[in-house]
């Protein structure tokens, strides 16, 4: 019988901030581990919070055996890696004063404005080892500030958002971030013609990303429901698209370098899109192994639940170009609010942009009337892809904008 | 008992939780678990700045509470804050899901055996080519007690259950699901006929749904549509948190102002039973019933202790939190649009062409709210057309409130099985939605 451990620990400081001031200090320390146990192509699988008796958990999982639910695969074996970071601040109260120095400054310098939510400094520690020579160790630290603000008298709950996560830490960077967006938000640009026009998301923004996180799902591409099953091979989109499921901490993903089932995959990276061309699905073992596809190291779910497929962040390939270079000239929409849009069955996709800004490549001009945009999956990220700047919108941390042309119109 | 720090406000939430989750794909039971477990949220206040500790290692909570107070300035006038005063002082034992209606009493075996009743109506059609079937369950017992004097043991419970299914008829495809969420794990039975009704019109979507021509037209929401309507446009619009601050906001959301048609009215409330169903809030508030819009003027809003001292109103029992990880905030429980006065054939006999929205894949609302449909329909001459396939919706929400011109008489209830509402961090968030079918004179469709 082949036993793993699995466990994850989250220490977490969040600082609540609300109407410009530290409102609330929260400290969560929580600790979660799994027992796992293979035999005979079955998996059985037990868990539990905080102090855990080992024993006992072995001895339940070895019971969940019962269940009996179908495992057939070879747990990861003769892989010892330990990957320890941490971010600028490891002294909490540091942590905490910096924050409330930050909001008076925020606050001097832009009075027109209410800045609320929250900033974490949170260390997650994963690990995973098993009696086939497995031993992986991540240990991170990684702060996150995200700032909702308001234009006071404002009838929204929010007006935009402005933050980032990452390691590093630097006052005067956010600071200046801040500023463009808040400034960029006064400058109400009224006038608007419809068309088509070269459109900026953040990489990170899902958005844009929704129809290929569904559609590259290892069990709905293999089993015929999705738009793009049955195209490995083929070349569906344009020469510069490639894209990533991605654990890297270059495209902002600070968990664990490896998943739920110990796979670590080169550079922390998987290309299931490479150069247009359609490589493979997201896939865990399971699903690799009973429908033949290229297993790209994509399992996942609860601490204590079999591993399923699951989406991992995607990330895509950067172009030689500045964004600057990218536009040629032109000026872009950069969506830095587009919430509740979606795609249809046949890849059409429409958004409302809430918070639209006029962009030409190196700083936010001004704010555009709510727009919608649209295309469809196809001729966004083939005919009319243009390309991921190679540069940083902030030095923060990783925000590289992607570019591609849509209709666009006002609402 | 806890020796709560003098000059303080303390209070100490344990949940004794029971969870199960159970998944079957393709006929294989890929999980199955149930677990208990019991850990604690500690908050403690001394008038400027509120610490928070979350904990599983309940027996160390009383040394949470002296780290807690030891990062605190004692405060001698506590007791004349404005939220202290108005922190509520309730003691009691109010379990409603024990014996039978726990679902901590039913076997795993029996949770397994009612997917597998319902999964046949589904797996053999050859236009699916991949199903899922999902049961949760959640029981939890919390015991809150507090520095001024609250004492309450109390529980909630919901069940879960979901059959997702990606269809497909040659190059077409479509995804749809039947999902049904309760307190009882005894309403999950019986719904043969229920989900083959949806199977089969999902067939029919995929078949014959036509691209939607893009434009602004009278929509009819269904009660599931209207229910995350009112929930995202509005219910999180009456969250008193966003208020906080901001002057200028108090008098742009003053009560009494005219937000909406007269027929609407939205209202949340806690005591009604789904997966809203929230007798005290994470501070030991009753549950109220609160108006949020009543016959088109404000009528209220969502509070939680600290909303309430700051705007000087009264307390709502809508401050939650997710789980034992997490501080209450202000959010909904079950919140609702009100009924009408018209049969559905009278609705939209009205209309000569519009659109219906029957099921949703989600919803959002800023300014301008969305909502993106799964099965839509055209209403031609009073009369619902051919299904039509629609990226999203949206709309101006007080204009759109305002354009609400017809509420048919019944109303229904509706739960997340699975998911539930999502605010910052805290997702999901178990809520009750719903409400009648709502028309609304002109909508954004793309």
């Amino acid at each position: 019988m082949i036993k793993e451990k699995y466990v994850e620990k989250t220490s977490q400081l969040a600082v609540n901030i609300e109407n410009n001031r530290v409102e609330s200090v929260r400290r969560k320390d929580i600790t979660k581990t799994a027992i796992r146990v293979y035999s005979e192509n079955k998996l059985g699988v037990a868990g539990g919070l905080g102090k855990i008796d080992e024993e006992e958990l072995t001895e339940r999982a070895v019971k969940a055996l019962d269940f009996n639910i179908q495992y057939p695969v070879e747990p990861t074996s003769d892989l010892e890696m330990n990957i320890v970071y941490h971010a600028d601040f490891n002294d909490e109260n540091e942590f905490v004063n910096e924050i409330e120095e930050l909001l008076v400054e925020i606050s001097k310098e832009q009075p027109d404005f209410i800045f609320s939510n929250k900033a974490t400094l949170t260390t997650t520690e994963n690990s995973i080892k098993n009696n086939l020579g497995l031993n992986l160790f991540h240990s991170g630290t990684s702060l996150n500030i995200g700032l909702i603000f308001k234009r006071k008298g404002s009838g929204n709950i929010f007006d935009g958002m402005v933050g980032y996560s990452g390691l590093k830490y630097d006052r005067k960077e956010f600071l200046k971030l801040t500023n463009e967006i808040c400034e960029a938000f006064k400058n109400s640009i009224e006038e608007f013609n419809p068309g088509r026009y070269p459109v900026v998301f953040l990489q990170s923004d899902s958005i844009y990303l929704m129809k290929l996180y569904r559609d590259l799902h290892g069990l709905i591409f293999a089993t015929g429901g999705s738009l793009l099953s049955g195209k490995i091979g083929q070349k569906l989109f344009d020469e510069s698209f490639t894209l990533y499921q991605t654990r890297n901490h270059a495209d902002g993903f600070y968990g664990s370098f490896f998943d739920l089932e110990g796979t670590v995959t080169p550079e922390f990276r998987y290309p299931l899109i490479e150069n247009g061309i359609l490589r493979s699905p997201y896939t865990n073992k399971k699903t690799a192994k009973l429908f033949n596809l290229p297993h790209t190291g994509a399992a996942g779910g609860e601490y204590d639940s079999v591993p399923d497929v699951v989406a991992y962040p995607f990330s895509l390939k950067e172009s030689d170009k500045t964004l600057e270079e990218l536009l040629e000239g032109r000026k872009g929409i950069f969506v830095l609010v587009a919430s509740g849009g979606d795609f249809t069955p046949d890849g059409n996709f429409a958004t409302p942009v809430q918070l639209p800004f006029l962009f030409d490549g190196k700083k936010f001009i001004g704010r555009l009337p709510e727009l919608n945009i649209s295309s469809n999956l196809f001729d966004m990220f083939g005919k009319d892809f243009i390309g991921v700047g190679k540069d940083n919108l902030t030095s923060l941390g990783p925000s590289r904008a992607v570019i591609m042309e849509m209709e666009v119109s006002k609402i | 008992m806890y020796k709560f720090p003098e000059g303080l406000y303390t209070d100490v939430r344990i949940e004794d939780v029971f969870q199960t989750s159970i998944q079957i794909t393709m006929g294989r039971l890929d999980d199955v678990k149930e677990k208990s477990y019991r850990a604690a949220f500690i908050r403690l206040y001394d008038g400027k700045r509120w610490f928070y500790a979350s904990t599983s290692d309940v027996d160390g909570i009383q040394g949470e509470i002296d780290a807690l107070a030891s990062m605190a300035s004692k405060n001698e006038n506590i007791e004349k804050d404005p939220i202290f005063k108005r922190l509520e002082v309730n003691e009691g034992e109010f379990l409603k899901f024990i014996g039978k209606d726990s679902v901590k009493e039913i076997s795993l075996n029996e949770k397994i055996g009612l997917l597998k009743e319902y999964y046949p109506i589904i797996a053999h059609s050859e236009h699916v080519k991949l199903w899922r079937a999902n049961y949760i369950d959640l029981n939890v017992k919390k015991s809150f007690y507090s520095s001024k004097g609250s004492n309450i043991v109390f529980d909630t419970q919901r069940v879960g259950m979901r059959i997702g299914f990606e269809l497909s008829d040659g190059e077409k495809k479509f995804a749809d699901r039947f999902d049904r969420g309760s307190n009882y794990f005894a309403s999950l039975k019986g719904l043969e006929k229920e989900i083959e009704t949806r199977f089969n019109k999902a067939v029919l979507f995929l078949k014959e749904a036509v691209d939607v021509k893009p434009g602004k037209y009278t929509v009819v929401l269904s009660p599931e549509a209207a229910g995350v309507f009112a929930h995202e446009s509005f219910g999180h619009k009456s969250e008193s948190d966003f208020m906080i601050g901001d002057e200028s906001m108090k008098e742009e959301w003053k009560i009494g102002k005219k937000v909406g048609s007269e027929i609407l009215s939205i209202v949340d409330d806690g005591n009604i039973m789904g997966t809203g169903y929230t007798p005290f809030d994470d501070e030991g508030t009753r549950a109220k019933e609160t108006y949020l819009i009543k016959n088109g003027i404000l009528a209220g809003r969502l509070h939680s202790a600290k909303t309430a001292a700051a705007l000087k109103e009264e307390l709502t029992g809508n401050a939650r939190a997710l789980n034992f990880e997490y501080e209450p905030i202000v959010r909904m429980t079950t919140t609702y649009i009100k009924g009408g006065d018209k049969s559905f054939e009278e609705l939209i006999s009205e209309i000569d062409e519009g659109v219906l929205i029957e099921t949703l894949k989600h919803g959002s609302g800023m300014s301008t709210f969305t909502l993106a449909p799964s099965m839509a329909y055209m209403i031609r001459n009073g009369k619902v057309a051919e299904p039509v396939k629609i990226s999203v919706v949206s709309g101006n929400v007080f204009e759109t409130l305002n354009e609400i011109d017809g509420l048919t008489k019944d109303v229904k209830i509706l739960e997340f099985a699975l998911g539930g509402c999502g605010k910052f961090e805290q997702f999901p968030l178990p809520v009750g939605f719903g409400g009648p079918y709502v028309r609304v004179k002109s909508l954004n469709v793309r």
